[in-house]
């Protein structure tokens, strides 16, 4: 493994902010060094350094996306503290469905943003729970939306397959059966589920309201990584994707105080969300 | 090493008294069966960390079968095949399917031990992974509740101390009038 040099570290560290707006604590060398070693070495480079002056001229970005996949977290699994769901399955869904049903007799329209879906975990998940809510899904118009920086992410999220390790953690039996077929020694998301979302990739610091309103945001887990201004800058933007009535859920032990004014949180059984004031 | 709970599934009535010495000398927990059929009722009334298994036997349940059933019941147990020579198409086959790995007759002892040492450090391995995710879990919920709470709390206070503010801003009530209705306002 290259070990770090101290003068190496601030630059690299400027580097991955700029690239992805994950902010990596510079006593974090082991995490360097544990996640980009074998890029740099495959890359020819010396240096942590070298590697990324390499990725800077690299105008095809191959490089800086094998960066991104390394050195994001793909920490996720099925129904993740299941409070979230629970909150979708039975405060959020409803509500969301009466107002919009209100409003239009037609196919009624729900978009659900999971902004950083990761390997898709949350996304089927929430898949899942709206297939069960939902009995008559031809009454409703359904945009399932998975966004996340790393394309290796996007790419086994998109193709909705897991291994034993990732299905065991988290997935119910009961659904485990019912939305999955194995495929060697793997679990593969059944079609009705997985014709259900899409997923791309989308870097969080960078503007995204041609995304358009959504009425549902799932935000875990991902503005953790971000420095204090650039987490008041993207829960701002999220404000503004987000449907008046709309509902954000941010990660269990997340807050927004201090963050973003615009949101307010309410409490439903053991769970917060927020909306708009 | 971890002591594993093995399943022995041979028709060879020596190879499977061998193995059974074998392994219980090396202080796993064994089990044998002499057919698919003996394999499937054991399978589904214990749970093993290993099913040794040949690959070829007679009746309906082989090797194959042995594997599926077995990670069917319980994804968690490894299955490793011991197979002819003639024979490892089939076993590369249940790879795919599954199989942690496979071992050519005749059994070289050696080779089966340092096998299942590799299966049992990685499920020890995926133990410990367990007893931290649950750690991690643990603290995570606890975190969450404060965090909730506070954020629930802070989010009140923010909405006392903004209709106190406009209590103070009002310039058509008196002073004294000021501070009584605000006392009102806090103690709520």
């Amino acid at each position: 493994m290259i070990k770090i040099a101290p003068a190496e570290l601030k630059i690299i560290a400027q580097y991955i902010h700029a690239i992805s707006g994950i902010y990596l604590d510079q006593s974090k060398s082991y995490l360097f060094e544990t996640r980009l070693s074998s890029i740099a070495e495959a890359n020819g480079c010396k240096s942590y350094q070298e590697l990324c002056v390499k990725s800077k001229r690299d105008a095809t970005k191959k490089l800086e996306r094998q960066i991104v996949d390394a050195i994001s977290t793909n920490e996720t699994l099925f129904f993740r503290d299941k409070g979230p769901f629970e909150l979708l399955q039975h405060k959020i869904l409803p509500e969301v469905i009466d107002a919009r049903s209100a409003k239009s007799s037609l196919r009624v329209p729900i978009k659900i943003w999971s902004a950083a879906s990761s390997t898709g975990q949350e996304l089927y998940s929430i898949a899942i729970v709206a297939k069960e809510l939902l009995k008559n899904a031809s009454n409703y118009s359904l945009t399932l939306l998975g966004t996340d920086i790393s394309d290796s992410a996007v790419t086994q999220a998109s193709y909705g397959k897991y291994n034993k390790f990732e299905i065991e953690r988290g997935l119910d039996r009961k659904f485990l059966q019912k939305y999955f077929s194995l495929v060697g020694d793997s679990w593969k998301i059944k079609d009705e589920i997985r014709a259900m979302v899409r997923f791309k990739k989308l870097n969080l610091m960078l503007p995204f309201s041609a995304l358009g309103k959504f009425d549902i945001i799932f935000c875990r887990n991902v503005a953790i990584y971000f420095t204090l201004e650039d987490r008041k800058k993207l829960f701002n933007k999220l404000a503004d994707s987000l449907a008046d009535d709309g509902y954000l859920v941010i990660g269990s032990t997340e807050s927004l105080t201090g963050v973003c004014p615009r949101f307010v949180p309410k409490r439903h059984l053991r769970s917060i969300f927020y909306q708009k004031k | 090493m971890l002591n594993l709970s093995i399943l022995v599934v041979d028709d060879d009535p020596v190879i499977r008294r061998l193995l059974e010495q074998r392994l219980k000398k090396a202080n796993h927990s064994v089990h044998v069966a002499e057919d698919g059929y003996v394999a499937e009722k054991l399978l589904e009334q214990n749970t093993y960390n290993v099913v040794l298994t040949d690959l070829m036997m007679p009746g309906e349940i082989g090797g194959i079968e042995v594997l599926e059933i077995a990670k069917e019941l319980n994804h968690q147990t490894e299955v490793v095949l011991i197979t002819a020579h003639s024979s490892i198409d089939t076993a590369v086959e249940a790879m795919k399917k599954g199989a942690n790995d496979y071992l050519e007759k005749p059994i070289n002892f050696d080779e089966l031990f340092l096998r299942l040492e590799k299966i049992a450090n990685m499920q020890s391995i995926l133990e410990s992974a367990r007893d931290l995710q649950e750690a991690f879990t643990a603290t995570e919920n606890q975190a969450a509740s404060t965090i909730q709470n506070l954020e629930i709390q802070t989010a009140h206070l923010q909405e006392t101390l903004d209709t106190v503010e406009g209590l103070m801003r009002n310039e058509e009530i008196t002073d004294d009038e000021k501070v009584l209705q605000a006392i009102d306002i806090i103690t709520r």
